[in-house]
Order: structure tokens, then sequence, then C-alpha cells
């Protein structure tokens, strides 16, 4: 039973998103202004390039400097896919609960024997696996076009464990968690402005995490990007556990008048 | 069905209930007056499981809604104040999204049921954005039948409607009593209460009068007739105080007064009443028996109230 109710919110917020056609666009334009945007940099910046790549054993060794510098490039794109879902949970998450208030569909819904945790995972399951969808539909085009411009020979260096670990781990992680966060936005929120005020809190961290791949300060190597994501996944559920306490039936049954 | 005792619900300092107990049994229509912020709709929340008591007992269909929302919500429908839909999707989808939270029901069995039975199967495909108010509402009441509930919490379920749409929805609230389904229903429109409900609860914070609509008329007014007669009528007042089955008098003053005349027996008395007044030399155009209503009772009540 848990199963279906949980499909049943899914299915309905799915019905709901093609029913609203700038839900759709906002989903199809975001990530190829993405893949343009990172292709556009592999291929502009190394043209500028005056001083050396900085050394590195790891960092496709035995190539020329424009080569590395492209791969080096490259290699950012699975960071900046992150943001993805970190994006479209802003819209969708974030008016998840609210637009529920709004409505006032919520007591209805609250009054049928629907538990707060099946409710909650529906409703994120329903942002974070198109969101999810779409960065790896992103991820495939961006590697597609990449070989396409000449540079299949050097996506050896950049597809690797630590890629795929980032692709297939990572990333899910980060999105359910985007969800996760958008949805207790929306839940505390009084309107969906508040909402998505709320939720800009959720980018900030993977603008971090960006920044530390981009100046060096880190080098995410398999391991590393493994630890990190089973930290995500640890994060994921407690999330999810706080946001199940958060989500206080009552008060928004109350308040929201 | 519904057993409350001492029910309560404080929100910080105010409280909104106040050790309410109330019985209804199967199949009865009760109907839950008071004015605004009286307490009637934290009181259907409490007993449908949206909200917790804060003290008292509470048994809705032999569950506690405090510690058993789930079960209590498998056996009681709820037509909330504001009908609340998914205005994209159409009145179909709307339906089956929610009967999908139950458990062991023949979901388009159950959605087409419903629209058949409040006259909506021919807009089942519509968007429920291009509905009118009368028909949200009558899809919101469809909503709460969908799992075929024993009880049924109904707020404001005719309020903003027009009179034709109103009466339809009286006439299906009806219809849902004589299927033995227990009615708790509230509303301000004391004319409804009074033509479908079998007994009221009057609230304001506590409750402050219970029983059918006849009873609470009687023990707040004993029964009286309104005479009309030709010239003044106030003449006639103090002759009539003194008879022993007269309880009291009122007069209306004017050329073509009435009097109040509040009776001991009215089928009784009334014929003395009437033979009185003609030695008296009354001329007299009209009596009639004085109905008070259940606003005249729920006024009275308020009145007291404050």
């Amino acid at each position: 039973m848990t199963a279906r109710r949980i499909v049943n919110v899914l299915r309905k917020e799915w019905l709901l998103m093609t029913r609203s056609p700038s839900n759709l666009l906002f989903v199809a334009v975001i990530p190829l202004m993405l893949v343009g945007q990172a292709l556009l940099l592999s291929w502009i910046l190394p043209r500028f390039l005056t001083v050396g790549v900085p050394d590195s054993s790891t960092l496709a060794a035995g190539l020329g400097d424009v080569a590395r510098f492209r791969v080096l490039l490259l290699d950012q794109f699975r960071f900046f896919v992150l943001t993805i879902p970190a994006m479209v949970a802003n819209v969708f998450a974030t008016l998840s609960i609210v637009e529920e208030k709004i409505t006032r569909t919520l007591e209805p819904l609250l009054a049928t024997p629907v538990r707060t945790w099946e409710l909650l995972l529906g409703k994120i399951l329903s942002g974070a696996l198109p969101a999810l969808a779409v960065a790896w539909a992103s991820t495939g085009l961006f590697v597609f076009l990449a070989a396409l411009l000449g540079w299949g020979p050097l996506l050896r260096w950049v597809v690797g464990p630590a890629w795929y670990l980032s692709v297939f781990l990572l990333t899910p992680a980060i999105s359910i968690l985007s969800f996760v966060l958008g949805a207790i936005g929306s839940s505390r929120a009084s309107d969906a402005k508040g909402a998505q005020n709320l939720a800009v809190l959720i980018v900030l961290p993977l603008f971090a995490l960006i920044g530390v791949q981009v100046t060096g300060l880190v080098r995410f190597t398999p391991l590393l990007t493994l630890v990190l994501s089973l930290g995500i996944v640890a994060l994921d559920a407690v999330a999810l556990h706080l946001a199940v306490r958060l989500f206080a039936r009552e008060s928004i049954l109350i308040r929201w008048r | 069905m519904i057993h409350a005792e001492h029910l309560t619900r404080r929100f910080g300092d105010r409280t909104a209930v106040d050790r309410l107990s109330l019985d209804v049994r199967a199949g009865e229509i009760v109907g839950l007056l008071g004015p605004n912020g009286a307490g009637k709709t934290t009181t259907i929340r409490m007993l449908a499981g949206t909200i917790a008591p804060s003290s008292g007992s509470l048994r809705v269909g032999g569950y506690d809604p405090s510690t058993e929302p789930e079960r209590v919500h498998e056996i009681v429908g709820l037509l909330t104040e504001s009908p609340g839909f998914y205005e994209r999707l159409t009145a179909e989808e709307n339906l089956a999204y929610f009967a999908r939270f139950y458990t062991g029901i023949d979901v388009p069995g159950a959605v087409e049921r419903s629209l058949d039975r409040m006259g909506l199967a021919d807009r089942r495909r519509d968007r429920v954005g291009t509905f009118s108010g009368g028909m949200k509402q009558r899809l919101a009441l469809a909503r709460a039948l969908l799992h075929g509930p024993r009880i049924l919490f109904l707020d404001e379920p005719t309020a903003g409607l027009d009179p034709e749409a109103a009466r339809d929805l009286r006439g299906s609230i009806v219809e849902l009593s004589a299927e033995r389904r227990t009615v708790l229903l509230c509303t301000h429109n004391l004319t409804e209460a009074e033509g479908i409900c079998e007994r009221i609860a009057v609230l304001r914070t506590r409750l402050i009068a219970l029983g059918t609509p006849a009873s609470l008329r009687d023990e707040r007014f004993r029964p009286a007739v309104r005479v009309r007669l030709a010239g003044d009528a106030a003449g006639f007042a103090v002759a009539l105080r003194d008879l022993p089955f007269v309880q009291a008098v009122d007069a209306e003053p004017g050329d073509r007064g009435s009097l109040s005349v509040r009776l001991d027996d009215i089928d009784r008395d009334r014929p003395r009443l009437v033979a009185r007044l003609v030695e008296l030399g009354g001329e007299i155009l009209e009596v009639a028996e004085e109905r008070k209503t259940l606003e005249d009772v729920y006024l009275d009540l308020m009145k007291e109230g404050s």
C-alpha cells in the first residue's frame, strides 16, 4: 500500500507538471544552457592559455598544455551538472507543499490515510527523478557533443571511475537532497516566495563544492568522490527524517488561512 | 458512532474547544451551530483526526483519532470548508488521486459511482478549473464519499452556493442519512440545519445546547398564539393576563395591533382564549400559532451567552 501511495503522489505531480508547459520548458532549457556553456568554455578558454597548466600526475599526463587544460575544463562538467537538480528543485520542490496550501488541497489530502512520509517521499521523488533524468541526459549530450567536436580522445581522461561515481552516485544523492531541502522549505514557508527564498540555500553548498574543485583546493579522486557521495546519501536519510518531523500537519492546517 | 468526552483543544493561551461531550448515533444527522470562532471547525478536525485534542477522550467508529488516525481516515469522509482541488486536473483525475490512498477500493468504480451520484458524470473529463462553485462543492462531496465512509464530517457544505445548488446538496445529504451514514454538519445556515438535522448542537467554545430542533424550541419558548384584532389590541392585554391558562401576553400597539399570548397548552387553551376575547368585545381578524424557529432559539442562546 505504501508503494502505491507514493506512486500515486508521484503520478499526480507528473500529471500536473505536464499540464504546465512553462515548467517543461524550464526543465528543458536549463540543461541545454548548461551543456552549451560548458562546451563553449572548453572550446574558448584553452585558446587564451598563456601560462602552463600546473603539473599533476593525475591530470592527463603526457598531453600538451592546451589539451590538458581542456581536460581540466571538461572534467568540471560533472560538478556543474549537480546544479541541475538544485535549480529544478528551486522551482518545483519549493512549491510542492506551498501550492497544496494555496489550492487548499492539503486538508482533504491529510484527511486520507496517507502518511506524512509517503506524501513527502512521493513529492520528493516526483521532482528528483525527472531532475536526475535531465542531469543524466545532459551528461550524455555533453559527452556526445564533446566527441562530435573532436575531443573524443580527451574524454578517456575525463570519463573514468570518479566520473561514473559522480554521475551515478553523487548526482542522484544531490538530486534527492535538493528536493528534500526544497520540500522542507516549502512546508515551513508561508508563501511561494518565502519557500523559494529558503531554497536558495540549496544551491550555496554546491557552489562551494564547485569552487573548491575549480580552484584546485581539493581534487575529487574516485575515493574522495565515493566518500562525498556516501556522506550525502547519509545526509539524504537524515534530511528526509527531518522533513517528516518538520512537516507539522496541525500548524499547516491551523495557521494557513 | 461518535463519542466525545470533555474534548478540549487549546492553541497557546486560547481555548478553541472547551470540554465538549457529545454522542452521535449511527445514521444520525447532527448539526453543529455556533458563531465564527466557536470551535466548530476545530471540533470537526479533531473528530476527523487531522488535529489532536489537548485533552479529553474521543472514539470515532470505535477508533481513537489521536492514536489511530489512519484507521479513522479509512472510515470517515471530510468535506472541508473550501473544496480544494487541483484545477489543472479533470474531475475524474482528482477523484482517482484521492481514492488511491484508501485500501481495498476499486478506484475506477468508486470514481464513477461518486460522479454519477453527484450528477457530474458528464463533466468527468473536464478540468476542475472550469467548474462553478456549486459543481466544485458537489465534487468535494463526491470525494468525501469515494471510499463509502460510515461517518461524514461536512464543514459549511452549502456556503457560497446559489439557492438551487444548495437545495440539491441538501438533498444529497439527506440521502446519506437514509443510507445509515452518520453525518456531522457544521453550518451557519439555521434553516438548513432545522430542515435536515435530527439534533442540533450549539457550540460557543463550550456546548451550550443540544437536542432536536423541536426540543430546543420547547425548552426556550412556551407555545404561543398570535391574535390579530380590529382596533387597539393593547387594551385586551390586561384582561387576558388574569386568565389562569395564560402565561404571558405581549401586545403590539396600533390600530390593527396584535397580541402574542403564551398558553399552557396551545390546543386546549386556544378556544378558551378566543371565547374570552369575544366576550370582551374583541373583533378577531386572525388567530395563528406562533412558530418559533431554530433561528429564534439560536439568537436567544447567543443573547444569553453574551
